[in-house]
């Protein structure tokens, strides 16, 4: 049976009223989950689990597949309107977002990230269905060594982000690194800059850093003139022509990039949407607006993680290993139901396969369908007066600090960043470096220990693997390319990447 | 210093009062084991909801709710290879209404390492039952040479230190695995340390970045059904049910046995009956043909032991540790 076939019959099982409604309560239940930060889509999942034993598996997995992509989407909706970054992924997404919703622009911000959720989702799953094979092989290829280099990409698009003043900039890029230097180092297990408290042996999560700096720094560095985000009107619901013009490119790039990293196992999709923003940092025609509610800003970052998230469905069906924390969870759901995820699923099971890869377009679907027209109801959150909402934005980050691992001591951090914060907005340090090298720091480390247990202690591993080299060159080339670019146009007196 | 009559008087009634209030306690805690659990109970995990170690908790828990009548809350407590959860539940009242999953090595290593600083020991824990025993094994390309146990010893004798071998950290199973063989036979395995967990180490592996794969039975056993890996050989006392062709390090005449294990603990100083009658409860759940076919569709290899048996089983792997700690720690 060919591809198509198969998958056309997939769409036929996943198209059935039943797996439609549970396709539709996942994408809801995710979406919920999502906006509640701290509380991700991954316990979600886990917890359902145990109540789906009793549905139909195919109707089961469905749902909880729609809850894991649903809540990618839920995130955003806080990050835009509030400036509260429900999951790290969308951490990024605050800084334009929330510029946008402050010129009352949050409806077309939201639509947009909707529509790129759609378009990005969409393309990591043709990848799946049309070269699932090679694809897991290429990410295969991207070892500790290759991934080291790969993330060297992103450090040099740092570059990009350090804003105006180069000195504030890199200040910030290394608080960020320093934040992400805690804990237990991996390779001597001693513990490092954790008071003696076993809750920073791990290191620091992100999840309260993100939500102090962002959340409780913006309440804070206004509470002398509280800013009067007002409500859209429905017409500035939509995005216009120039709106549209503009995202199309940055979708575009963002799917790429979301379904390339999203193949690679372990990697977290904040770092999709991480490079994505950067990306566009560097080659968007209005690369001088971002951070100042460009909308290529939202739409970069929000189609990425989307593209990710689904892109990490090809590791668990060619190769059977989770990429992600939420896929691990999904795969439980498997195993659970007497089927082993893996290349020999699609021939002991093509049925099931199939259909869910067909609910993977139908659910991406219904979470367009479901977010466009909601987004008239979420930005009426706007137009609660600021006085009242601040106290509920306060209550909701607390609880939200809270749970990321049900510990008191993450609310601390988060009052203690909310301060850090404040300090960076009264003394213009931008926040995109700190938020890229806190989330690719221990990416950075883990891979670069891997690599030199790899190769007994050399160096030239990152040479000698051809992939890894061409990571490395381009690396080095965006960074040439960078300081002589600003050189020139400071010659020239023209204002240098703007700031963010 | 003055003090007022009336202060004097307060300290005295307190002090005397001290006593009673502990007797009267005491009193209420034997009377309350009759009619155990009267309460919640809450069970403590030390990893995120979703993992194996939570995924055989939460199955254990729902089927113990039944069995005693009780409801039980699963609270994650996520870090620190579980050193959080366990800080937490060795600090509580040992009421019967507090308890941990307890894994190994997590329980034994945080003890050992003294740069954790952890506040509990051995003697802080109550064990309760033992629900799952995941035997280490050691996985290499399908197309390697070595096939057999011996060969892999051999194969790393004739370079020393240069085969490397994944492990899901410093400390880890599969790292205190190869200090074993290291001293059991000589061969000389370099760690390749993934703390990131198993899915990354296996991943590396597949992408030809270390020459063996370390890892659990039940881990290893979808990857060898799809053909992507040969398991050489498995360190358990007997072959393994999940792979039932392949040899025991033993059976080469290795005396190399290391798990990962899963089981349930109270704090130190819980009663013995209510450590009983849920270590008893336990036992009956795990006979229950449906509940062992749930574990096993979840990879989860059940092996159950009273709270007496686990306690001595306890004692025993604490030992063996301990004992290779010192080599774990010249690995690196």
């Amino acid at each position: 049976m060919d591809t198509f076939t198969a998958l056309a019959e997939g769409f036929g099982a996943a198209l059935s009223p039943q797996n439609l409604l549970f396709a539709l309560i996942g994408c809801l239940l995710g979406t919920i989950l999502g906006i509640l930060p701290g509380i991700g889509s991954t316990a979600g999942m886990a917890i359902l689990i145990p109540l789906t034993l009793a549905m139909d598996p195919t109707s089961a997995i469905i749902m909880l597949a729609a809850i894991f992509y649903g809540g990618a989407y839920g995130g955003t909706i806080t990050s835009v309107l509030l400036n509260i970054p429900g999951e790290g992924e969308s951490a990024i997404t605050c800084i334009d977002g929330y510029q946008m919703t402050l010129r009352g622009r949050a409806g077309v911000a939201l639509t947009t990230a909707g529509v790129g959720s759609f378009i990005g989702g969409t393309i990591a799953t043709l990848a799946l269905v049309v070269a699932a094979q090679p694809l897991a092989e290429l990410g295969l290829r991207i070892g500790p060594p290759e991934f080291f280099s790969l993330v060297m990409i992103g450090l040099a698009l740092l570059v990009g982000l350090v804003g105006r003043s180069v000195l504030k900039g890199l200040i910030s890029a290394c608080l960020g690194l320093l934040i992400a230097m805690v804990g237990i180092d991996p390779v001597m297990g001693l513990p490092r800059f954790t008071f003696g408290l076993p809750h920073f042996f791990d290191g620091i999560s992100y999840v309260p850093v993100l939500v102090g700096i962002f959340g409780l720094g913006e309440m804070l560095a206004t509470s002398g003139a509280a800013p009067r985000p007002k409500a859209p009107t429905l017409r500035e619901l939509l995005p216009n022509r120039t709106d549209v013009r503009r995202s199309a490119p940055a979708i575009g790039r963002a799917s790429g990039i979301g379904t390339v990293i999203g193949l690679i196992p372990g990697v977290s999709s904040a770092i999709s949407s991480l490079l994505a923003y950067s990306t566009e940092k560097k080659v968007s025609r209005h690369r001088d607006e971002l951070g100042q509610g460009a909308i290529e800003g939202v739409a970069a970052p929000e189609t990425a993680n989307n593209a990710h998230s689904n892109a990490a469905f090809i590791p668990l069906f060619t190769l059977g290993i989770p990429a992600s924390p939420a896929i691990a969870v999904l795969m439980g759901a498997f195993l659970q139901n007497g089927l082993t995820p893996g290349p020999q699923l699609f021939s002991s099971e093509p049925e099931l396969v199939w259909t869910i890869i067909a609910s993977l377009f139908v659910g991406n679907l219904l979470l367009l369908l479901l977010n466009v027209p909601l987004v008239g109801l979420w930005t009426r959150i706007l137009a609660i007066p600021y006085s009242v909402l601040r106290a509920v934005i306060f209550a909701f980050i607390v609880i939200g600090s809270y749970a990321v691992s049900n510990s008191v001591i993450d609310i601390y951090v988060m009052v203690f960043f909310g301060l850090v914060g404040f300090v960076f907005r009264q003394v213009g340090l931008p926040l995109a470096p700190l938020v890229l090298t806190l989330i690719l720091g221990p990416f950075i480390e883990g891979a670069l220990r891997e690599s030199l247990q790899i190769s007994q202690g050399s160096f030239a591993i990152f040479i000698d693997r051809p992939l890894s080299l061409v990571f490395l060159l381009v690396a080095v080339l965006i960074l040439a390319a960078s300081l002589f670019g600003s050189g020139l146009k400071r010659k020239a007196g023209l204002p240098t990447d703007a700031e963010v | 210093m003055t003090r007022s009559p009336r202060a004097l008087t307060l300290a005295v009634i307190g002090l005397v009062g001290l006593p009673l209030a502990a007797c009267a306690q005491q009193n209420s805690t034997s009377a309350e084991t009759g009619d155990y659990p009267s309460k919640p109970i809450e069970l403590v995990v030390g990893y995120d909801a979703g993992g194996p170690t939570d995924a055989g908790a939460r199955l254990v828990a729902t089927a113990l709710e039944e069995k005693l009548n009780a409801t039980i809350t699963v609270v994650n407590k996520p870090g620190a290879n579980s050193q959080i959860a366990y800080t937490y539940m060795t600090n509580a009242e040992p009421d019967g209404y507090t308890m941990a999953a307890t894994t190994f090595p997590s329980a034994i290593m945080t003890v050992l390492d003294e740069s954790r600083n952890a506040s509990y020991d051995r003697d802080s824990f109550a064990p309760v039952a033992l629900q799952v025993v995941d035997p280490t094994a050691v996985a290499v390309a399908p197309d390697s040479d070595i096939k057999t146990p011996e060969e892999l010893v051999n194969a790393a004798k004739a370079e020393p230190g240069q085969l490397t071998a994944t492990t899901t950290g410093v400390a880890s199973n599969e790292h205190f695995a190869l200090a074993k063989l290291q001293e059991e036979t000589g061969a000389e395995i370099a760690p390749v340390h993934f703390a990131d967990g198993a899915s990354a180490a296996t991943t590396a592996f597949l992408g030809g970045n270390t020459d063996l794969l370390m890892a659990n039975v039940s881990d290893l056993k979808p990857l060898e059904e799809s053909g992507k890996i040969r398991v050489v050989g498995v360190m358990d006392a007997e072959r393994s049910s999940f792979l039932p062709d392949v040899p025991t390090f033993e059976e080469a005449g290795y005396d190399v046995e290391i798990a990962s294990s899963r089981g349930f603990a109270f704090p130190a100083g819980t009663s013995e009956e209510i450590v009983d009658k849920v270590s008893t409860a336990i036992g009956e759940v795990m006979e229950d043909p449906d509940f062992e076919k749930q574990m096993t569709q979840l990879g989860l290899a059940a092996s159950y032991m009273n709270a007496e048996d686990y306690s001595a089983y306890w004692d025993e792997t604490e030992q063996l540790f301990s004992d290779l700690y010192p080599l774990v720690q010249e690995n690196n």
